[in-house]
């Protein structure tokens, strides 16, 4: 059934529509951009990037070594993505890490790295191996290195003490020789209302007041060998330029320590992927939410959105659903316990609503592998022209394997090449 | 080793009825101490759908419980109205209504002397355009709704200028009876510290509700409860401006309560064996949210935040029949009774206040007071009913917008907000802290309501443990995993749509970016120190 056509746009067709802006959806809409296709990004709102840490979790279940060794070990589980993807896995990182490079976003780390112990906002340790540089430093060796935690008056979502004291008693082998906190009243805080981590992140980008608010810092550091832990909101858009002057500053090793949403690396990274997609000639439109569908039998002809008071038509070659899973509204739980996928209602599968949960909420819930099963090729059951990628995939428990983003990566470059992106010629 | 103090009356339970006894026992000049093995207010009180009963609710079943709610509800208008925000309230006839049930409302109201005015329908649906257009007839009544907090702080408050004390986390472990069976001493351990104490008193008040009979048993006198769980949901925003009752017999999903920025849809009654089973199912928020439809059409598609139940604290008719020699028991079977466990049990000088509603808590307070008083041979009035309890500092606690004034006046608005949703401040946590150093993250929630507001907790919940590790090194992370149990606990079962996906999102923050399950306590890290050294 195709909608009338007044009151509604056109724009002009695409190579590739990719629905959700999410890391998924954006490196495939990048690599598709940069192979030379016209790619338009849709996206009902932003995604989980802005809550996530802002590292690469590739993959990082129970006893791995490597996110490597990780990928193998869940590549074995029947169902999972990697079970699939594995073999996608080292080029899609390695491109991915070019490519935010390209825009400014450089990390540290790869497949072959050892999962180190990464320190949490809140004093606890979780496994990372590849992150921005901006955290690269919590990972490396600490040999006779201690650790500051820096809090900062007024913002509310850091807790160096409370952090300091839950890691002093972490299981941390080969950890700092010492933990510490400081906060710091930093000039130029106390006119703000209620400091979140955006505001702060804007303050630094701007030299003058970055180099006083940096000043004070380094004034309450303690003297010696310590590596320093910040809160993460060394400057959004001059975030490397911030991060230098920090150690320059403090004439030390500087790490940020990511806590509650917003998550200012996650915008780093959203950024950088934005850009690198326009540079390509690729558009990016957040705040367009799907509401119809055309097809003509196995294939999406167009979709509709709804923005800004006007309907969009965008019709396309082929179609990436990149729009999540629980967490992102891609897949929808209904009260009855069904589970709709909200734009071409494919078929999800999952458990059963009676065992959807476990009892403690810090424990893996079954309904966290909910998804969507397909091909070799990333299609779904009877629609050909269509690629799912990221969260959206079915068999994957991505808080508990740390393999979210590497599934991320992994499918949108096999959705890309599915698609016809030519071997891109890294930037 | 255990501390010996003394008083004239030991009230257990620390609910609004316990509170109001507390009360009415100090300003009739007793010494008395009320104890709580939790909060105060974290039973039933704490766990209601916040509605201060015209009456009407009660008019075909029980017309005792009736007349008793439209004179305690123009009592707590001047005693409290602070506590109370004057919504009114609504009867309306659904289809599914009974005819009958409707004729004979409007005179049972009066009868019941309750204020009773038919609306009409036009005037209902422009005051409440989200109510369903099948409903057919309509009356307003003086409901209204009440913060139970609010008014069990300013009973404690009001008992401690009378001299009487209150102490919560203190559970009853038993009694000492003299050699003629009368109760001479309670035995309470402190639940925080572990230490034990003995209380000697010349009577007890058991205020405990459902747990009733637990407290009665364990002096060696018989009460059998039968605890009815009552199930509700509280969905994000207020679909009405008033409450709003089915004209019918009292059912599940049949009313809806206006309560600070959400509304409350309650129901169930479900008899279970355990007071302390306050777990909701999945069936009952069915059924909740099946009826909530006839009243307002979509409301299964609205936003729920969160399901918790309440004990009621509902007692055997048939067995007080026998024993008091009662010949009303149906008419009494909501109303509320004093059991003289003298008379029954042989245990003297201990009373038991069961049934009743929180709208009647300080009637059963001075009834069950009157009682302890004329066997003590004090003889000084009740005076609960005249004299107004302590106003709360700000102004109407159920307007956020009084917290919104209070948070841009510390600092022009500069003061850090620790809970955005339900505009919690620093200060007001640290102010909280100061008054109660062992709080736990709950406790705090039923004083500053921290938490319940949108997303339940997944902000504020890392910021406020900060503030408990500031002042008590080391022990915040037992109270904050037990508060993500409990926010739990009432998010799993209504847990699709928006509210699940905030659920993922927020097991994203603890569990993928905080790593809040691989937090290691020092008790921990000593133990595994030791075993390594040994």
């Amino acid at each position: 059934m195709r909608p009338s056509q007044s009151a509604r746009q056109s724009v002009p067709r695409a190579d590739v529509v990719v629905i959700g802006a999410g890391l998924a959806g954006l490196s495939c809409a990048a690599e598709l951009a940069e192979a030379g296709a016209s790619v338009f990004v849709a996206a009902k709102g932003l995604a989980t990037t802005h809550w996530t840490h802002g590292g690469l979790d590739v993959a990082a279940p129970a006893a791995a070594r490597t996110s490597r060794d990780g990928i193998a070990r869940l590549a074995r589980t029947d169902g999972h993505p990697y079970s699939r993807l594995a073999r996608d896995a080292d080029a899609a990182v390695s491109r991915h890490l070019v490519r935010v490079g390209a825009a400014g976003l450089d990390h540290a780390g790869s497949l072959a790295t050892a999962l180190a112990p990464f320190p949490t906002a809140i004093g606890a340790l979780r496994r990372a191996a590849i992150v921005p540089l901006a955290q690269a430093a919590a990972l490396e060796p600490w040999r006779v290195t201690g650790l500051v935690l820096v809090g900062i008056r007024g913002f509310p979502d850091a807790w160096p003490e409370y952090a300091a004291r839950n890691l002093e008693n972490a299981a941390w082998p080969d950890g700092p020789s010492g933990i510490r906190a400081v906060e710091v009243a930093v000039p130029g805080v106390e006119r703000l209302r209620n400091v979140g981590s955006q505001d702060l992140a804007r303050l630094f980008d701007d030299p003058a007041w970055r180099g006083r608010a940096l000043a004070a810092i380094a004034a309450a550091l303690p003297p010696g060998d310590w590596r320093v832990g910040m809160p993460a909101v060394l400057g959004v858009e001059h975030h490397a330029a911030a991060h230098a002057d920090a150690e320059a500053a403090f004439g030390r090793r500087v790490f940020e320590v990511p806590s509650l949403p917003p998550s200012v690396p996650g915008m780093r990274l959203f950024d950088a992927l934005r850009r690198r997609i326009l540079a390509s000639a690729g558009r990016v439109q957040i705040g367009f939410d799907v509401v119809s569908v055309e097809r003509e039998g196995r294939h999406v002809i167009a979709i509709h959105t709804e923005a800004a008071s006007r309907t969009l038509r965008l019709a396309a070659n082929a179609f990436v659903l990149a729009t999540g899973g629980i967490a992102g509204a891609g897949i929808r739980a209904l009260p009855d316990g069904g589970l709709v996928e909200r734009v071409f209602g494919l078929p999800v599968v999952g458990p059963e609503q009676a065992s959807w949960f476990s009892d403690d909420p810090l424990m893996p819930h079954p309904l966290e592998a909910a998804g969507i099963e397909v091909d070799e090729q990333l299609a779904p059951a009877g629609l050909e022209n269509v690629r799912v990628i990221g969260s959206a995939l079915a068999g994957m428990r991505y808080l508990d394997e740390r393999c979210g983003d590497g599934v991320a990566l992994a499918s949108a470059h096999r959705a890309a090449r599915s698609l016809g992106a030519p071997r891109a010629v890294a930037a | 080793m255990s501390a010996r103090a003394e008083v004239d009356v030991v009230v257990v339970g620390g609910g609004a009825t316990g509170a109001g006894a507390l009360r009415d026992l100090a300003m009739r000049g007793l010494r008395a101490l009320l104890v709580e093995r939790g909060d105060f207010t974290s039973g039933t009180s704490g766990r209601y759908h916040g509605l201060l009963h015209s009456g009407a609710r009660y008019v075909e079943s029980d017309p005792v419980s009736a007349r008793h709610c439209a004179e305690e509800n123009a009592v707590l208008r001047h005693i409290a109205p602070a506590t109370i925000e004057p919504t009114g309230g609504y009867f309306v006839a659904t289809p599914d209504d009974p005819d009958d049930y409707l004729d004979r409302f409007p005179a049972a109201c009066v009868a019941a002397g309750i204020e009773v005015e038919s609306m009409p329908l036009d005037d209902l649906f422009r005051a409440e355009p989200l109510l369903s257009r099948e409903i057919r007839a309509a009356y307003r009544v003086p409901d209204a709704s009440l913060e139970p907090w609010e008014l069990v702080d300013a009973n404690l408050a009001s008992a401690r200028e009378y001299g009487a004390d209150a102490w919560r986390y203190h559970e009853v472990i038993g009694f000492e009876r003299s050699s003629g069976g009368a109760v001479v001493a309670v035995r309470v351990r402190d639940l925080h510290g572990g230490d034990q104490r003995t209380v000697a008193c010349r009577a007890v008040v058991s205020a405990a509700g459902a747990w009733a009979g637990k407290v009665a048993a364990l002096a060696g006198a018989q009460l059998e409860m039968r605890p009815g769980k009552g199930s509700m949901l509280i969905l994000n925003r207020r679909l009405t401006t008033a409450v709003v009752n089915r004209l019918a017999p009292p059912g599940d999903g049949d009313i809806l309560v206006p309560v600070h920025t959400v509304c409350i849809l309650g129901t169930t009654d479900i008899t279970v064996p355990d007071p302390d089973d306050v777990h909701v199912t999945r069936d009952e928020v069915e059924a909740l949210l099946a009826d909530g439809e006839r009243l307002v059409p979509g409301i299964s598609g609205a936003r729920v935040l969160r399901a918790y139940a309440g004990s009621r604290p509902l007692y055997d008719a048939g067995e007080l029949d026998r024993t008091a020699g009662h010949d009303e028991s149906r008419e009494i079977s909501r109303a509320h009774h004093v059991i003289d466990h003298g008379d029954r049990d042989g245990v003297d000088g201990m009373w038991s206040i069961v049934g009743g509603k929180l709208t009647t808590y300080r009637l059963m307070a001075r009834d069950v007071v009157d009682a302890v008083a004329a066997a003590l041979g004090v003889d000084a009035p009740c005076r609960t009913a005249d004299e107004p309890l302590p106003a709360p500092a700000t102004g109407t606690p159920y307007w956020l917008g009084d917290r919104l004034a209070a948070h841009e006046a510390e600092g022009g608005g500069n003061a850090e907000l620790v809970c955005e949703c339900e505009l919690v401040t620093r200060r007001r946590l640290e102010h909280a802290l100061d008054e109660r150093g062992d709080s736990t993250l709950d406790d705090l929630r039923r004083t500053t309501r921290l938490g319940m507001g949108p997303c339940q907790g997944a902000f504020c919940t890392p910021r406020a443990a900060a503030l408990i590790d500031a002042r008590r090194p080391g022990a915040a992370n037992a109270p904050m995993r037990g508060f993500l149990a409990e926010r739990y606990r009432g998010t799993r079962p209504i847990a699709w749509g928006d509210q699940l996906a905030e659920l993922w999102l927020t097991a994203g923050i603890y569990r993928g970016t905080l790593a809040v399950h691989a937090l290691r306590d020092a008790a921990l890290a000593v133990g595994e120190a030791e075993r390594a050294a040994s």
